[in-house]
């Protein structure tokens, strides 16, 4: 598996942001959980670096995944 | 190998039928496809029984494990295609193919949008279909809700938790389908909601993201309504493309139709959940796990039956 920064743009509530960190925590990828519900910061960089406001947005060293994408974040972190 | 049933769908419906055709140990094969369905994207849920306020989607995690503890494998993917190949059926998951002896259909359903022009190029650029993913992202502004059934009620509960003022946008002149204890919930609310009644959202107005919608009819002098998010929660469309390439018959509505024990037309494939139109327009999680319960005790008593004239075309095809 490689060794990237993972970072997960994520709501407390959004479903899919649970499934992408359930799907990394099975998979011992560590990772920061930035909600951007509450840190207007972060929400404007989300928004400025992939012109969207849906969530998650998975930050995988200087790759963009928007929404869960599993096999796109398998292929980015080799997780077979 | 071959499966005794291959399940499309893990909401509520396919789970449930998981885990009764785990109990009844037929070899069960559940395709993921959108995790949890409808319940897993509905938060809170105060009318299941036995789980009072549970949170949807650790509901459907615990019905995903009660699933895998009564035997089903589990996988990731969609089901895109299946074949009917003399009483087995070929279940094409991406570029893999499966086989079993009964399949259910348990996909769900996909949200309904507006079908107004700019609608996808503005998805996720202030328009959105999911309030538990996207509504906190507007916490202290201005959004509105399109509907008018249960769902866009609780949809505003949720929203009012974030935004600061709430425009509910409702073709119809009064609220007559969501649960009443929901609508208190909404009146408690007060001067935070306006529901706009007779009114519709006729174009999306934005430049890289929306700024305002116009409206079918005047709102406080104007039919511009200037906000921040838009969200859509206008029910669902069943998701039929690979049982109808199948041969299943749809309702007159598009649902498949399935008979009281969720058979379709076609021997050896059942329905459940939102793509089935069995108790009308009201689609719950109790509803769901009921119908996929129902589906996967017919499924077995077809298997019982019929199941070995799959194993015995196997081996005569694969010899």
């Amino acid at each position: 598996m490689e060794n990237k920064k993972v970072k997960i743009y994520s709501t407390p509530t959004c479903v899919w942001c649970r499934a992408t960190k359930d799907f990394l925590t099975e998979h011992n990828v560590p990772f920061e959980d930035i909600n951007v519900a509450s840190d207007a910061v972060a929400r404007e960089y989300m928004f400025k670096r992939t012109g969207q406001m849906g969530v998650p947005v998975i930050e995988i060293g200087n790759d963009i995944i928007i929404g869960f994408n599993e096999e796109r974040i398998s292929e980015l972190l080799g997780i077979s | 190998m071959i499966y005794d049933t291959i399940i499309a769908g893990s909401g509520a419906a396919g789970l449930s039928a998981a885990i009764y055709a785990g109990r009844y140990l037929m070899k069960t094969l559940v395709v993921r496809g959108n995790f949890g369905g409808e319940t897993a994207t509905a938060g809170q849920i105060w009318n299941y029984p036995g789980a009072p306020g549970a949170d949807g989607y650790d509901l459907m995690k615990s019905f995903e494990k009660q699933a895998k503890d009564s035997g089903a494998e589990i996988i990731n993917g969609k089901v895109t295609g299946a074949k009917n190949n003399s009483g087995c059926f070929d279940v094409e998951v991406g570029p893999k193919t499966y086989h079993a002896k009964t399949l259910i259909f348990a996909q769900g359903a996909e949200r309904r949008h507006l079908g107004l022009a700019r609608e996808e190029e503005l998805t996720a650029k202030g328009v959105h279909y999911c309030v538990t993913c996207d509504g906190p992202l507007y916490t202290g502004k201005t959004v509105a809700m399109v509907g008018g059934g249960d769902a866009s009620v609780k949809g505003i509960l949720d929203l009012a938790k974030y935004v600061d003022k709430l425009y509910f946008i409702v073709r119809a002149d009064k609220l007559t389908r969501p649960e009443p204890v929901n609508l208190e919930e909404l009146d408690k609310l007060g001067d935070k909601v306006i529901t706009l009644y007779s009114t519709e959202v006729k174009e999306l107005v934005g430049e890289g993201k929306l700024e305002k919608v116009i409206l079918s009819r005047e709102f406080d002098g104007s039919r511009e309504l200037v906000i921040d998010g838009l969200f859509v929660e206008i029910g669902a469309k069943p998701d039929v493309f690979v049982p109808t390439s199948l041969g299943v018959a749809l309702d007159k509505i598009g649902y498949i139709n399935v008979d009281n024990l969720m058979q379709t037309n076609v021997p050896g494939v059942y329905a459940a959940g939102d793509t089935v139109n069995h108790f009308g327009p009201f689609k719950q999680t109790i509803t769901a796990a009921a119908l996929g319960a129902v589906a996967a005790t017919s499924a077995y008593n077809y298997y019982k039956k019929h199941g070995n004239l799959c194993q015995t075309h196997w081996k005569v095809t694969s010899q």
